[in-house]
């Protein structure tokens, strides 16, 4: 069926409740049919907020089923190893009574390197010492991702960020 | 269904424009939080404007990605909310026309042209589940145009305040919705009522 345009008196009309109505069960029909991916939006937040940096992402290293047991928390501590250019990040998590994950990690080559915790709360910043150690003691559970930047003010290099965690 | 209808009606809290426009500026301001509070407000209507033009999800995805993207080298030149609103949805149907006309020159085989309209709606590439309770308007809104398939499909999660702007960056007339019915939306009802002429 085609419709000429003189048959349709009531497109000048103002839009009125039921025209809202029926935009509205048009929103449900497609956000039930085609529904953005939930975690979409924590995903551009996360992409947005390395947009300044001129990095290297780090790549797993272990196995991805690995990554995913150490998110159950009733595992005993796992090591996940990441790969990058210029250098290896290997975290070690471990389930707090209250919840939350103890992460500490290490740099390899062992250097003094800032390393953030981006996470759903504020973001969480330590030091690595001259090892290259550092440690997070209470990560809050959801998503996560290390950044590890350049030392100091005048820190030289890259700053490498590790794909989302999901602890 | 009148109450059905009712009942879906969307109330936007009179202040979500002063929200938002109190993030613009925190997000001009550089605070990152505030930018993201835009990115979950907005990203729904955009990932429908995404895969309306027959995208993939994960072209989708990566479409929006440089749609907020852009916007942050943008975002002291806009001024308003429904500003925001009709740049974001330009800026991402711009790109995920960019993106399939990039994937068909992959595919030299595909003879579809660039100029031509959008798939309707989902359903192109990818099962569709519908509701019984909503097959018939689902049935209905695949008999208008592809041009108001898409209208409706993008202003419905569009609010309210923005639809003018929003109908504007889809290059319909404004008055195609809001303050107007316009066209797409009188043709959607003649349907659903069965008989041309009838106002519901």
């Amino acid at each position: 069926m085609t419709l000429a345009d003189a048959d349709l008196p009531s497109a000048d009309e103002p839009l009125d409740d039921s025209d809202f109505g029926l935009l509205g069960e048009i929103r449900d029909m497609f956000a039930a049919a085609d529904p953005m991916p939930a975690e979409l939006p924590e995903r551009i937040r996360f992409f947005l907020a390395f947009r300044d940096l001129e990095i290297e992402v780090a790549r797993l290293a272990a196995e991805p089923d690995e990554l995913a047991v150490a998110a159950r928390g009733t595992e005993q501590s796992r090591t996940i190893t990441f790969d990058s250019e210029t250098l290896t990040i290997m975290i070690r998590i471990d389930a707090n009574q209250d919840g939350t994950v103890r992460v500490d990690g290490w740099l390899a080559p062992s250097q003094r390197r800032e390393v953030e915790m981006k996470c759903t709360a504020e973001p969480l910043c330590v030091t690595t010492d001259e090892q290259g150690r550092f440690a997070f003691s209470r990560v809050p559970r959801g998503t996560a991702q290390l950044v590890v930047r350049p030392a100091g003010l005048d820190g030289a290099g890259r700053s490498v960020v590790t794909p989302a965690l999901i602890f | 269904m009148d109450q059905h209808r009712a009942a879906t009606v969307q109330h936007h809290r009179p202040d979500r424009g002063t929200r938002i426009a109190g993030l613009m500026d925190a997000a001009r301001q550089g605070s990152e939080d505030a930018l993201g509070e835009i990115v979950t407000e907005l990203s729904p209507l955009l990932w429908q404007v995404a895969r309306a033009t027959g995208l993939s999800a994960g072209d989708a995805e990566d479409v929006l990605q440089t749609a907020w993207l852009r916007l942050v080298a943008h975002l002291g030149g806009i001024h308003d909310v429904a500003a925001l609103t009709g740049w974001l949805v330009t800026t991402t149907r711009r790109e995920a026309w960019r993106v399939r006309a990039a994937g068909r020159r992959q595919f030299p085989a595909d003879q579809e042209t660039l100029d031509e309209l959008p798939e309707p709606g989902p359903g192109t590439e990818e099962q569709v589940v519908v509701a019984d309770e909503q097959r018939e308007l689902w049935t209905a809104i695949g008999r208008l145009s592809a041009r108001c398939q898409e209208l409706l499909r993008i202003i419905a999660f569009a609010p309210r305040p923005d639809y003018t702007a929003v109908a504007a960056a889809l290059g319909m007339p404004v008055g195609s919705i809001g303050p107007t019915r316009g066209r797409c939306l009188a043709k959607l009802r003649v349907l659903l009522d069965g008989e041309p002429g009838v106002t519901r």
